[in-house]
């Protein structure tokens, strides 16, 4: 179920928060569980098992370190035993197509891959259940008794498809305690639905026109139609992924939880190393602290550094989804961070800051096409006429006719990708007390104008993508 | 007093209600089959079955369900595309949304052009075995004869390229309407406005032009008794685009007060003095008053004409606002849609000697997709 539809937004969430809110405390987790067992039953039928088993996997694991990890031997047992399953299940259904693949075109056999899709959700909840245990053996988190609890903590809905990754430990206490105020529940629902927003009225919108000038051929694509193209997909693929974290983040608000921001403002970075600070953070705190951390960081000498940058980088390539192109995206940032770590990152720092938005702001929208076109032939033709500048036309009517379409939104889409609210929020507090009301009555009523308008479009859209089946 | 607590306080009230009158309304209202607005079946409520549900087909359809009979879903449609019409969109749904009021469908890149040669010329080698004569007539749609009412920097059709393409790779004789159509954009309105067909003065200058290749004498459209039959059409573009303001199309069509015709649909053994079904009018189609809709063989009498001549026709709808000019000429017409005749009208040329005329009649746009001119074999 996408939360940008009609059944999500129309039934399951509505009746969700209502049986939510009226039972007794005790019971809360539980509603809570059942719905999100529905909520992935609803996309997933078989593969619900897979979660079930991989959660009752990882809580027995920590009751058993819990229990018998007495010794720092026992406890990396049950660790390595967590790990090993938990990574051979993703390995399986995530890159086992891949790998055999891979072996035939190494070997020239002829091995049929197992032809298995990728159940929903695996890549963020296997990296959920993992942090528990690693955090566990850490002792960083106390070993949770409940398995109820646990699974709610794994299956909860609001990040179960497309994160936040969130960590047992930063969520441990609300599971067992949480106050739910009436102004947690409106500043979630009203967070809810910003996100409903971005994705509906401008992620599918942009997203439409990217799939168009991908299917364009080359015959029709100028230079500029090209670089438009990068665009909206950099613009689409922000827009849904930081609007499924507001929804999610809104949600749990809704539901008494604090999460973590995942998105701040990633495509205003300065720098390389700024975007990664800036985009998908839990993620990439995950590796940071699970694996960059643990392999030593920056501590063992610049070969090591090095060395560690490469792993942590392929390892966020390739969790993005089975593909060499996933691969050759997260390379591609490790070398451009390891040469804004040791080349060029000082001289970068004194320049304009418009220059190093500029900077950082083009080799995300590269990547972006990386990121975007699995097939390595495409890859290769679109990157290609991103930089045909002698063989091919600048632009051509074409791009105007896009840009004519489209440019409104992409305009504004542009505009929203900068820090304009939390900037308004501030300047509003300056102003005197009837400008304030008036201006809150001026944001209600958009609210309300943008929710028409997504419903609208919900109800008539044909194009209403879930961008992460890969992960 | 009114503070801000209290205006988020009534946004969020108004939005809770209208979530939750929405979803009330969608479980409790009576459901449609059909939308007339976007003519096309809604989605039936999915059937429950072990197998569906395992494969993930029953929610996937449930959701498909939950959005066709959302309430009010006519005016949700219609608040989208008025929206991107607002922000400049002037493609809607693959439409274009271009001047004076004309939606105009997009010339897609051609697949099949080489089959189509293929094919017309092996109806060719067939008929070259009788005495029959046959013309070919590819009708330009409005992308073609409008290009100047196309909005600006639409990207450029090739549809002449293919229809060139076609009529040097068959040796079947050619009518080329173009220059009819062109010298007619003046007289009045040759397309509709809403619909992908040619008006019936459209077909009046393809009527010209089919005239002069075949020296007939042709009716001037003084002569015949004009009527206008609704000015409430709404074509198949006007469903694509869903904007419920557009100006909606009239339908004139011509009588000649001096055939006295019988029209017989042989599939639905109906017998009719008209060309015309105008019950058809108080649908949302309303095109389908030219020869009642879609039939794979009509054969069409007319008593009183001055000519022996028999024209076999084969065509696609285009042709059904042609055949009231193309009547008078003709003692009797077969006319075939080869979508769905399904034996191949070459075999019914073989036995029916009396046929000395033929012309194939299809317009660009669908040509390209038609599966019925790769069945007159």
């Amino acid at each position: 179920m996408v939360f940008s539809g009609i059944p999500f937004l129309f039934f399951f969430l509505p009746l969700c928060l209502i049986l939510y809110y009226a039972v007794p405390f005790s019971w809360k987790n539980g509603i809570l569980l059942i719905f999100s067992l529905i909520f992935y039953a609803w996309g997933e039928p078989l593969y619900i098992l897979l979660m079930l088993f991989s959660t009752l996997l990882d809580y027995t694991n920590g009751r058993l370190m819990e229990r018998f990890g007495t010794t720092k031997l026992r406890k990396t047992f049950f660790l390595c035993c967590s790990i090993c399953v938990n990574l051979f299940i993703l390995g399986f259904f995530k890159y086992a197509d891949f790998a055999v693949s891979l072996v035939n075109s190494m070997l020239g056999t002829r091995i049929t891959p197992p032809g298995i899709h990728l159940p929903v959700g695996i890549s963020f909840y296997t990296f959920q259940t993992m942090s528990y245990i690693i955090d566990l053996y850490k002792s960083e988190v106390k070993a949770e008794h409940s398995y109820t609890a646990y699974l709610t903590y794994v299956s909860m809905f609001p990040q179960l498809v497309a994160g936040p990754i969130v960590r047992f430990a930063d969520i441990q206490e609300q599971l067992h305690k949480r106050t739910i105020t009436f102004n947690g529940m409106q500043t979630g629902f009203l967070r809810f639905l910003l996100g409903l927003f971005k994705k509906v009225l401008i992620a599918n919108q942009v997203g439409a026109l990217w799939e168009e000038i991908r299917m364009l051929g080359t015959a029709n694509t100028s230079v500029a139609t090209a670089w438009l193209g990068a665009l909206c997909f950099t613009l689409q693929l922000y827009f849904d992924f930081s609007a499924y974290s507001d929804m999610a983040i809104g949600m749990g608000h809704m539901l008494g939880f604090t999460y973590h921001e995942n998105f701040r403002y990633p495509l205003t970075a300065i720098s390389v190393t700024d975007f990664w600070r800036r985009w998908h953070i839990s993620l990439s705190t995950w590796f940071r602290d699970y694996v960059y951390i643990p392999l030593g960081g920056n501590r063992r000498g610049i070969p090591r550094h090095l060395f560690n940058i490469a792993v942590v980088w392929f390892l966020t390539g390739l969790w993005h989804g089975a593909s060499w192109n996933f691969i050759l995206w997260g390379v591609y940032y490790g070398i451009l961070l390891m040469l804004e770590k040791y080349i060029w990152g000082k001289a970068l720092a004194k320049l304009p800051k418009l220059l190093q938005h500029a900077y950082a702001f083009l080799i995300v929208v590269f990547g972006f096409v990386i990121f975007a076109i699995t097939d390595w032939n495409a890859l290769g033709t679109y990157i290609y006429l991103l930089f045909s500048f002698a063989s091919n036309s600048l632009a051509d009517t074409r791009f105007l006719w896009y840009l004519g379409n489209y440019g409104l939104i992409i305009a504004i889409a542009c505009v929203l990708t900068c820090p304009i609210y939390p900037w308004l929020c501030q300047k509003a507090l300056t102003l005197s007390r009837p400008k304030r009301r008036f201006l809150s009555a001026i944001s209600g009523m958009a609210i309300l104008l943008l929710f028409v308008l997504s419903t609208a479009y919900m109800v008539s859209d044909t194009y209403n993508p879930f961008l992460y089946f890969r992960f | 007093m009114i503070t801000e607590t209290k205006i988020r306080n009534i946004v969020t009230a108004i939005l809770c209600i209208g979530i939750l009158s929405l979803s009330i309304c969608l479980l409790l209202l009576p459901k449609k089959d059909f939308s007339e607005n976007e003519n096309r079946y809604l989605t039936k409520f999915p059937i429950l079955s072990v197998k569906n549900v395992l494969d993930g087909t029953y929610t996937a359809s449930l959701s498909d369900w939950f959005a066709d009979h959302f309430p009010q879903r006519d005016f949700f449609v219609g608040l989208k595309s008025q929206t991107e019409i607002l922000s400049g969109r002037k493609e809607i749904n693959h439409i274009y949304v271009a001047k004076d009021d004309y939606l105009i469908e997009p010339y897609a890149p051609p697949q099949n052009t080489q089959r189509i040669i293929d094919t017309l010329n092996r109806f060719y080698k067939k008929v070259s075995q009788t005495q029959a004569t046959i013309n070919l007539m590819l009708v330009p749609t409005a992308v073609t004869i409008h290009k100047d009412l196309l909005p600006q920097n639409a990207p450029a059709s090739n549809q002449l390229e293919t229809v060139q393409s076609i009529y040097t790779g068959t040796e079947i004789p050619k009518i080329d309407c173009m220059d009819s159509l062109i010298a007619g954009i003046s007289q009045g309105q040759l397309y509709y406005r809403t619909d992908h067909h040619w008006t019936t003065l459209g077909a009046y200058y393809g009527y010209l032009a089919f005239c002069e290749a075949k020296n007939l004498e042709p009716v001037p459209l003084t002569s015949l008794q004009k009527q206008t039959v609704t000015e409430d059409f709404a074509g198949t573009l006007y469903s694509k685009v869903n904007d419920y303001n557009h100006k909606k199309d009239s339908i004139t069509v011509y009588t000649n007060p001096e055939d006295c015709l019988t029209v017989t649909y042989i599939d639905s053994n109906e017998v009719s003095d008209s060309l015309y079904n105008f019950d058809y009018l108080t649908e949302k189609d309303k095109y389908s008053i030219f020869l009642n809709n879609i039939h794979s063989l009509i054969e069409i009498e007319n008593q009183t004409s001055s000519s022996e001549d028999v024209l076999m026709l084969i065509k696609d709808s285009y042709a059904n606002s042609m055949v009231p000019f193309l009547a008078h000429h003709y003692r009797k017409i077969y006319v075939f849609d080869t979508r769905y005749y399904k034996d191949g009208p070459s075999s019914f040329l073989s036995e029916h000697k009396e046929i000395n005329d033929i012309l194939l009649l299809y317009n660009m746009n669908t040509l390209d997709t038609d599966s019925g001119i790769r069945g007159i074999y």
